[in-house]
């Protein structure tokens, strides 16, 4: 049991919280790792996948997650199309609930609609990822990742690297890191950071801390967004924010990298650090983050419909 | 009842305001023909065609005057009409209120400037028209403001957008001066504020919404205010929202340009951390700004720098606010609560005192626009509210008299209670009765 019904941000969280969805995904990590990867905890609850925006990792992932609980897990596809305004949320939703299902997973791409839902529904509900709000499942996969290569997370250095303005993943992960003793700061230009940013670190290269920082967490670049004109370039990027083997090569030994994917290849990170089939280095976590997810997702689902 | 027995009314044992004078006294008031026809220590009239009001523990002011009001008639009636936004005002004890242009059709020709007020005739409520500065609120052509001014328009404004064009900003500042008509400017650039839903600061990047700078408020602030010293113009900002607007409007005074500003009661109430219930009702423009802004807009208020408050009444349907909060519309309705919110931020919460409060309700706006309101005094026209200060109750969205629900103040404790509301020596309101 979780202390509030739904996870709506990482401050719904407390301390004891998150320790119990820790070591609730062990014991699911041995499951998937089993030849049959299924167990009958869930069975017989209804689960819903209500995303109002396009996703194929996270919404995969949950999806994984419910079935290995053995709970029925329904995609219900929202075409955006149909779905402009927000009392068509309102609408869908008590469709829903009319089925009776048990818990709702949701992604929708304005910041607060997790939150609308959830005050009016009774079910629980699981924010997949709000607008540039929050990003809670993400940010807990997160630190189960950075957990299964340091034995403590008090006193480790965190960069996040580049957009955190319009990046919930970022939101949801400093606020987190920060609960567990982590010393989090932040790279990113002047046009990529809020106006008000009084809360954190922030430098302007990845140079500035490279050679210091236990984890070095790479956000996504999306240059085609209509709002990004105020970027110079590719280029300008590659030459202060992006990770490529010469920088890799200046990391703290035991240090790690990481990307909540896809990667933008050629501008966070370089093609030859992510290598072909896997990368070459065994410090870059992207893999280990999406396995870890479905652990960490089945202990939510667990934790809360358990 | 026989309607002539409202034609006079006796008011006894209440506290009334003086504005003006900024004093407060006991005292009895006696309304006859629609005048004020006397105000004694104690007034005794042996006629049995009288009403009388009891009003020991009461609070009698002059009649409030709202300078920003948005009715929606015509063309948006489903909003609000003229019929029910004067509703709503006289609940809240509004006696006067001024109009803004941005209906559909914008009010920028000298026949729907008619319409509004002909509208508004009968109604309780004075009513008084806003016209459009550039046509259509488009920003490329001025008004024909002189046969504006000949229909009734008692001032000029592009509320809701600023007119983004400096040199045609100048030229109907130059013109206006002709008319002797203040010109209410909305304040925003646009390259701010275009994504913008809520103040830039700690809670839009906590809450992942897109903030509006206070550059988008104070350059334009700042240009108006040098446009204004060359041109002479007479110029009032409305919906002033962050300490810098505080800051230039008080250095501006002192340096002998004509302005003036009014600010609005969410403004003063609330600051954006409030945002953190991604309450629809709170999207308003110019956003709700921080705890330091509010702080120098109350301080405002208290040193004389900000001569009025205003509603910005500005009503939508639910399906406008019942909806995510990137795709909800700006803007709160006001009317029902403007007294209420004032005299509890103000006085109640900050302990300034009540007369300058009702000034800022009352005459302050009245002297702006030029009209007659917001004054108690013998042989004035009587348009008085009677309030119940102490009184607390918690705002319910059922309780609005207005056509649309969209109050930011729904479940805030507020004080300040309407009994009864006077209109042209006319009881128009009563407290418990519809």
């Amino acid at each position: 049991m979780l202390n509030k019904k739904s996870i709506l941000r990482i401050d719904d969280l407390t301390l004891d919280d998150v320790a119990k969805v820790m070591e609730t995904a062990d014991s699911f990590t041995s499951i998937s790792k089993r030849e049959i990867k299924k167990v009958p905890t869930l069975r017989g609850k209804t689960v819903v996948n209500l995303f109002f925006e396009p996703s194929t990792r996270t919404k995969t992932s949950f999806e994984v997650a419910a079935k290995r609980l053995s709970a029925d897990m329904i995609n219900f596809a929202a075409s955006s199309s149909s779905l402009k305004k927000g009392e068509s949320i309102m609408d869908t939703l008590r469709t829903i609930l009319a089925m009776q299902v048990n818990l709702i997973v949701i992604r929708h791409s304005d910041s607060g609609t997790v939150k609308m839902v959830d005050d009016n529904t009774p079910v629980p509900v699981i924010n997949a990822g709000d607008g540039k709000h929050q990003h809670p499942t993400q940010a807990l996969l997160d630190l189960y990742a950075i957990r299964s290569r340091f034995e403590k997370f008090e006193g480790l250095r965190v960069a996040f690297v580049g957009d955190f303005l319009d990046s919930r993943v970022a939101r949801s992960g400093t606020r987190l890191f920060e609960k567990m003793g982590m010393d989090v700061s932040l790279v990113a230009p002047s046009m990529l950071i809020p106006e008000d940013h009084s809360d954190l670190n922030v430098y302007s290269s990845i140079d500035d801390v490279i050679e210091d920082i236990d984890v070095l967490y790479m956000l996504r670049m999306q240059f085609e967004r209509q709002d990004r004109k105020f970027y110079p370039s590719v280029r300008e990027y590659n030459r202060f924010l992006s990770l490529d083997s010469k920088r890799l090569a200046r990391m703290k030994k035991n240090s790690i990298v990481m990307h909540p994917g896809p990667v933008n290849r050629g501008i966070e990170i370089s093609d030859e650090v992510m290598g072909d089939r896997e990368s070459p280095y065994d410090n870059i976590l992207i893999e280990e983050q999406v396995t870890g997810g479905v652990a960490v997702r089945m202990a939510l689902l667990y934790l809360i419909l358990g | 009842m026989d309607s002539n027995m409202y034609n006079k009314i006796l008011i006894k044992n209440g506290s009334i305001v003086d504005a003006q004078k900024g004093n407060i006294y006991r005292g009895d008031l006696y309304i006859k023909d629609g005048i004020i026809e006397d105000i004694k220590d104690v007034i005794e009239i042996d006629n049995k065609d009288i009403t009388i009001i009891d009003a020991g523990g009461l609070t009698i002011m002059a009649g409030l005057v709202d300078m920003h009001v948005h009715l929606r008639d015509p063309g948006l009636e489903d909003r609000e009409t003229i019929e029910s936004g004067a509703r709503a005002a006289l609940a809240g004890g509004i006696t006067s209120m001024v109009c803004m242009p941005n209906t559909s059709p914008v009010l920028d020709s000298p026949s729907l400037i008619k319409y509004v007020i002909d509208r508004g005739k009968n109604t309780g409520c004075s009513i008084y028209p806003v016209a459009a500065m550039t046509a259509g609120l488009e920003g490329k052509n001025i008004t024909g403001m002189g046969l504006l001014s000949e229909a009734g328009a008692i001032g000029f404004s592009d509320d809701g957008k600023a007119v983004a064009d400096s040199k045609l900003m100048f030229e109907i500042m130059r013109y206006s001066k002709q008319f002797g008509k203040p010109l209410i400017l909305h304040e925003e650039v646009r390259s701010f504020s275009e994504h913008g839903l809520m103040h830039e600061g700690k809670y839009s990047t906590k809450l992942g919404l897109e903030g509006i700078s206070r550059l988008s408020d104070d350059l334009m602030i700042g240009r108006d205010i040098v446009l204004a010293g060359v041109s002479g113009a007479r110029i009032h900002i409305t919906h002033i929202s962050t300490s810098g607007a505080v800051e230039m409007i008080r250095k501006a005074k002192t340096d002998g340009i004509d302005i003036t500003c009014d600010v609005t009661a969410h403004h003063l109430f609330f600051n954006d951390s409030h945002l953190e219930s991604f309450d629809t009702n709170l999207k308003v423009k110019p956003p709700i700004r921080d705890v330091r802004d509010q702080k120098a807009l109350i301080e405002g208020v208290a040193d004389g720098t900000i001569d009025a408050i205003v509603s910005d009444h500005a009503p939508h349907l639910d399906t406008g606010k019942n909806t995510t909060f990137k795709l909800a519309e700006f803007g709160t309705i006001g009317l029902e609560t403007l007294l209420a919110a004032s005299y509890t931020i103000l006085c109640r919460n900050k302990k300034q005192g009540f007369e300058k409060v009702a000034r800022l309700l009352g005459s302050g706006p009245a002297e702006i626009v030029g009209i007659d309101g917001g004054i108690i005094r013998k042989g004035m026209r009587a348009d008085i509210a009677v309030a119940d200060l102490e009184a607390g109750y918690t705002v319910k969205k059922e309780d609005f008299r207005s056509r649309s629900k969209n109050s930011a103040f729904i479940g805030q404790k507020l004080y300040g209670k309407i009994i009864y509301t006077i209109s042209n020596g006319k009881i128009v309101y009563e407290s418990g009765l519809n």
